[in-house]
């Protein structure tokens, strides 16, 4: 029961922070020429008019039924809400962190310190399995993305201010 | 015309053309698995090397590679939910589900047959077409092109849920999926729009930090609040006999995968509109063959038929993109731009005389785009069963490598931090899209289709004013459209008048 007011009321605030965006696009876009201006008004106004009729719909608190559902995926229920919570503020954790880890030490350095973390400290496989994995996966990206593809990978932040 | 279509076959098959092609088609397998690095970025890659080959062997070599990656990058889709290729995206929506299953077997079988179908039946409307084509092609304007990419957005009704709000929702993505593609510099006046003043944004958003966001981030989160293997704690399908369900599923659903094909090959014919277009377009038609809303609401949950529509549909395009590309020099994509130049560096000016003194040569490419799909999905058949093994490794071991995949796929767009962060971005806003059930294949025609509706919009302004409307081919095409917007409503109409009746 409360994970269902607490799902409604997540898509309400979902609904308005899209309003939001296609308010500021609709407010943006009026001070440019007729041409710059033209198409994204004319997508942003029925934008704004679909979401607000969404909202009032949710005030209605008209219930959504299954024919309405999207056709997408659906995320698993079998976790119980708070370790699902949890777990998903983990994994945008290592998400963040590998994108930090990439800006300051670069690609090349950032992902076999990542395997090597992520196994290590949030999979909690065995040391060797982990070293042995790492290896493998960073000399699979090296050969792959540098040495056939040719990828220029940006020098880390550190590297550039240590002027390496 | 038959001896040129033999001569065509003789020429692929020789020993040096033919090697350069399996070369090709080896390069186009990994191409095809990497997210990000596309097969028009490979094909660029690869141009310098076909200075010293002949026409037959260039176009074997840059073709064997080209139409292969289209075809395995279908397999991350169906494995992790991360779109090999951004052609791949409407494979996701009920690949990866059926991974989750268990029958992520099936699931691959079902992806490569139908893609092998649609490969052949595009080399064959290559074939056909070529003499054909020109009167449809010039008759198709900017204002008929326009209407065209507005009939693929019509789409949106039955890639949403079947209800009034569901519609709303599906149409509100797809608009928020238009307004995103208006971001960076207008193309006609050179303004910034939305650029918030970010030189990265000037370009707009790329394609496929945008998509691997979209796709992979929920199914990364999903997969790591489970705590399991991508297939869960269900018993292993007996995965060979998974693959050959999937086969037989292709050709259970033949016709569906028929025309799915055919309208890979007409929207491949319309610059500009490629492949990303033609994915989603067959996926809303595999949803509309759906008899009952029971059997709709089955679509994003593992409906088979959400694989071969895409999957046919990808392929075959590669064969409708060559038509307007080696009949009158108009490519259809930025591949297929990429390939006209390979046409000039040896020396051939494509047009009327690929049809008359290069016949032979045109049906090389038909023989090349059907052979090395053969052997991809024959050698590909072989293998699926270990690849599907990989549903069966548990979350911690396979994530790490699925982030690894996304972000340098992402990367790969412009080789920026900021494409990473767009990821991220992208990733946060389609898991509350799916968490809160607003559907994400809307936002992604929308956003696919954007600039093409835009440019087309103002050339057919400028050009023609408002008198474009009256256009005979227009107005038969907003009759389509209307068509196609109804016609769910229409199907749903029917089933409640028919389900009454049942009970």
């Amino acid at each position: 029961m409360r994970a269902n007011q607490l799902m409604r009321k997540g898509n309400f605030v979902f609904c308005i922070f899209l309003i939001a965006i296609a308010a500021y696009a609709t407010f943006a876009a009026t001070g440019w020429s007729f041409k710059t201006k033209l198409f994204p008004l004319a997508v942003s106004i029925p934008l704004l008019t679909l979401l607000l009729i969404q909202v009032l719909l949710m005030i209605g608190g008209k219930e959504q039924t299954n024919e309405s559902a999207a056709m997408d995926i659906d995320f698993s229920i079998e976790v119980p809400p708070e370790v699902a919570r949890r777990r998903v503020f983990g994994i945008f954790g290592w998400i963040v962190g590998f994108i930090m880890l990439v800006y300051l030490l670069g690609f090349p350095l950032t992902v076999p310190l990542f395997i090597f973390l992520y196994l290590k400290l949030q999979s909690n496989i065995r040391w060797l399995t982990t070293v042995a994995i790492t290896v493998v996966t960073w000399g699979c990206f090296y050969l792959l993305f540098q040495s056939l593809v040719h990828i220029q990978f940006e020098a880390g932040a550190i590297q550039s201010w240590l002027g390496m | 015309m038959f001896d040129a279509f033999i001569e065509g076959l003789i020429l692929v098959l020789q020993w040096k053309a033919f090697s350069l092609m399996l070369v090709g088609m080896a390069l186009g397998f990994c191409v095809g698995l990497l997210p990000g690095i596309g097969g028009a970025a490979t094909l660029a890659l690869m141009i310098p090397f076909i200075f010293k080959m002949s026409p037959a062997e260039a176009f074997a070599f840059l073709l064997g590679m080209h139409s292969v990656a289209a075809t395995t990058g279908d397999i991350t889709s169906v494995l992790f939910g991360v779109p090999g290729e951004a052609i791949s995206a409407a494979t996701v929506v009920d690949g990866y589900p059926m991974a989750k299953k268990g029958e992520a077997g099936r699931a691959l079988g079902a992806a490569l047959m139908s893609s092998l179908l649609g490969a052949l039946i595009g080399a064959v409307a290559l074939a056909l077409a070529v003499p054909i084509v020109r009167p449809l092609v010039l008759t198709f304007g900017s204002p008929e092109l326009f209407m065209l990419s507005l009939i693929g957005i019509s789409c949106i009704t039955s890639l949403s849920g079947a209800t009034t709000r569901g519609q709303i929702k599906g149409f509100a993505m797809g608009l928020f999926g238009l307004l995103i593609s208006t971001i960076g510099q207008e193309r006609q006046s050179g303004s910034l729009r939305f650029d918030l003043g970010m030189m990265y944004l000037w370009d707009g958003l790329d394609f496929v930090p945008v998509l691997v966001g979209i796709f992979a981030i929920p199914e990364i989160i999903d997969l790591a609040v489970r705590g399991t293997s991508i297939a869960g704690d269900r018993p292993p399908e007996n995965l060979s006999s998974g693959v050959m369900e999937g086969v037989k599923d292709t050709f259970r659903h033949f016709w569906l995968v028929f025309r799915c094909s055919i309208i890979g090959v007409f929207v491949g014919i319309m610059p500009g509109a490629g492949g990303g277009v033609a994915q989603w377009m067959a996926y809303a038609h595999a949803v509309q063959s759906a008899t009952d809303s029971k059997e709709r609401g089955g679509f994003g949950k593992g409906d088979i038929r959400g694989v071969l529509g895409p999957g046919a549909a990808n392929n075959s395009k590669e064969g409708g993109e060559l038509i307007p590309t080696v009949a009158f020099g108009v490519p259809g994509s930025g591949a297929m731009a990429i390939l006209l130049s390979g046409f000039l560096i040896m020396g051939i000016m494509p047009g009327p005389e690929m049809l008359t003194k290069h016949l032979s040569l045109t049906f090389s490419m038909v023989w090349t785009l059907a052979i090395a799909n053969v052997i991809t999905v024959i050698l590909s058949l072989a293998i699926l069963d270990q690849l599907a093994k990989l549903t069966y490794v548990r979350g911690g071991l396979i994530i790490p490598f699925i982030l690894l995949l996304v972000f340098v796929g992402s990367y790969t767009a412009n080789g920026q931090i900021a494409d990473l962060i767009v990821t991220l971005i992208f990733g946060v806003l389609s898991y509350f899209m799916v968490l809160f059930g607003w559907p994400r294949p809307p936002f992604v025609l929308g956003f696919v289709l954007g600039k093409v509706i835009e440019t087309y919009l103002f050339i057919s302004m400028t050009r023609y004013g408002f008198s474009w409307l009256t256009h005979p081919i227009v107005v038969a095409l907003m009759i389509l459209m209307v068509v196609v917007i109804a016609y769910p409503y229409i199907q749903q109409r029917r089933q409640r008048a028919r389900e009454p009746a049942h009970a």
